[in-house]
């Protein structure tokens, strides 16, 4: 096994790299687009933005036209999908593909998909998990579900063979991902993550997601995204939208230190229909697949 | 047989029929059987056949059979029984057995280190004809020549139905409840029996067949010091004052470390707050409700 590199190795070798990904260029001027008002917004503007990246438009629409994002009726235009998703469900969308477009050639041997899969997945229960419990964003839910998990990206492309053996080891023993980069890398992918969600300038909350998402009780702000994340995560952990291997453990959400936070937040939670919530995650899965493997296989 | 002679198929990969929605979320409220969206073509097929019996021509009038007609009960218990159908058999439920093999018995075999007597005891309370306890039978003495070596195993088998009992006693299989059943399996612990397949004595032995009806409330209190209870598709029969009851009784029958399983899609919501929803790899089981946390 390789021996741990400090946080200060992956700073170092993180700024040496000309190539580490960048936000897709059409993603910040938009997302701070979205900041304004609604009654601002202008529908004409935002598919002129996405439309500039060809190649992410037609991924777009692709995406418009699955029942994962509520479209039943082929959309055959990015304003169309627009007009009939509504704003923010076609701003979900363009993150998504943007986010999934992102991957370095050399991946230690490691496919990729598994993680989009993911990424896709918890965004998607993020939504759905926010609306039951009546949460006030659900919008930026998905968003901080599809990105919690960007310092895998970052481990792939710094070092991505010793995480390859930090995967192998969380594999072979089914144990959660972050505890075999803890050991193998020495720091996980949520300290990655964090240097990049600073030099993307992602907005404060988002930062506190991709820190504290496993460590939710060390957070001081934003605890009620970071614990509907948290929550999410670990269903589809639990299910087949994992990092790509089953962890053998079993997990009680309501004893989460997450569930008490977003609890007192969201009092509808003690109610929730926890296995409602999980059956229901089945049925994105086949979508979820399909998605994925369309767009990362372009 | 489709319900198409009924009426028109629906377009599966349109929204879901409103009616078939309904439909879903009443036997969800009643049965606590859940069909998430990609099911919805299954849940159709079953309403098309009971639809093709009563000469219904929509879902909506369907809906009303089983909501607001006089023999709305019957009718429901037969749309379940369409529901149920076909599903027992070898290994209906890979990941809750792999649940139980990688991450159960390792905890109960840790909750149970310091006990004089190493023994397992697993109810299947409504086991039908007899293939999950058998399944279990084979899938226990796989772990007896590994982890399990010098542990006793108890697998107490029962239901209500006569005839299913004989079945099992006999233990005799055809193709469709065998389908399931690997290379491996099928070669260590079956033998020909003409065009079925004859379960080993071995298997047998350690499976305790006997007829309960998890109704009455005396025999239930006798079901003590389980380990495991797998009750699968069984209290969707129930209404909810009986679910109420059978399920405290579970919940006495088995021991602090306890679980309980239930079918893959089948859930307690608004039946009991005792129990607590634990979720294991592909599979959902439930616990003690006061019992030290698990998890990370």
């Amino acid at each position: 096994m390789t021996p741990a590199p400090t946080k200060d190795l992956l700073l170092s070798r993180m700024e040496g790299l000309n190539q580490i990904p960048t936000i897709p260029a059409v993603l910040a001027p938009l997302s701070r687009y979205l900041e304004l008002p609604a009654e601002q917004l202008d529908v004409q503007k935002i598919t002129d933005m996405i439309a500039q990246d060809k190649s992410l438009a037609a991924q777009c629409l692709q995406m418009a036209n699955s029942p994962l994002f509520g479209r039943y009726q082929k959309v055959g235009s990015l304003k169309s999908a627009i007009v009939g998703l509504g704003i923010q469900r076609v701003t979900d969308i363009a993150m998504s593909c943007g986010v999934l477009n992102m991957m370095p050639g050399e991946t230690g041997g490691i496919d990729p998909v598994a993680f989009w899969e993911h990424a896709l997945g918890v965004a998607l229960v993020c939504r759905n998990f926010a609306r039951k419990i009546s949460y006030p964003d659900p919008g930026k839910a998905y968003l901080a579900g599809l990105l919690h998990d960007i310092g895998i990206i970052v481990n792939l492309w710094v070092l991505p063979k010793e995480f390859r053996a930090a995967f192998e080891l969380g594999r072979t023993d089914g144990i959660p991902l972050h505890e075999a980069e803890s050991s193998v890398l020495g720091f996980t992918h949520c300290e990655s993550g964090r240097l990049l969600a600073d030099r993307w300038e992602l907005s404060a909350d988002l930062r506190q997601v991709v820190s504290f998402h496993h460590t939710s009780y060390e957070s001081q702000e934003h605890a009620g995204l970071i614990a509907l994340v948290e929550l999410s995560d670990l269903l589809c952990r639990m299910s087949g939208l994992n990092h790509g291997y089953i962890e053998r453990r079993e997990v009680n959400l309501l004893d989460r230190a997450g569930f008490t936070v977003l609890a007192q937040q969201c009092p509808v939670l003690k109610d929730l229909d926890w296995a409602r919530l999980t059956f229901e995650l089945d049925s994105y899965m086949d979508e979820v697949h399909s998605l994925v493997h369309t767009i990362y296989r372009k | 047989m489709t319900p198409s002679s009924v009426q028109p198929p629906l377009a599966f990969d349109g929204p879901p029929d409103p009616d078939l929605v309904r439909i879903r979320d009443l036997i969800y409220q009643v049965a606590g059987i859940f069909h998430p969206d990609t099911k919805l073509r299954l849940l159709f097929d079953r309403c098309g056949r009971r639809m093709k019996e009563l000469k219904t021509a929509s879902l909506r009038e369907y809906f009303e059979h089983l909501t607001l007609r006089p023999t709305r009960q019957t009718e429901l218990v037969a749309l379940l029984n369409e529901i149920t159908i076909g599903e027992t058999c070898f290994f209906r439920s890979q990941p809750q057995l792999d649940a139980l093999q990688q991450v159960i018995l390792p905890k109960i075999m840790e909750a149970k280190a310091k006990l004089p007597v190493r023994r397992l005891r697993i109810w299947s309370a409504g086991c039908s004809t007899g293939e999950e306890p058998y399944t279990l039978s084979m899938v226990l003495q796989e772990e007896s020549q590994r982890r399990l070596k010098d542990w006793g195993i108890e697998i107490l088998a029962t239901d209500l139905n006569e005839r299913s009992l004989a079945h099992a006693k006999n233990a005799v299989y055809g193709a469709y409840s065998t389908r399931h059943l690997t290379a491996y399996y099928r070669q260590k612990y079956f033998t020909a029996a003409g065009e079925q397949l004859q379960v080993q004595p071995q298997v047998c032995k350690n499976v305790n067949l006997s007829r309960i009806n998890l109704s009455d409330d005396a025999r239930m209190t006798f079901m003590k010091s389980l380990d495991v209870i797998f009750c699968c598709n069984v209290l969707i029969y129930f209404d909810l004052a009986s679910k109420r009851r059978v399920i405290q009784h579970f919940y006495n029958n088995l021991l602090p470390h306890g679980y309980l399983f239930l079918g893959l899609s089948e859930s307690l919501y608004g039946v009991n707050d005792d129990f607590r929803l634990v979720h294991l790899p592909g599979a959902t089981a439930y616990i003690k409700g006061n019992r030290t946390p698990g998890g990370k």
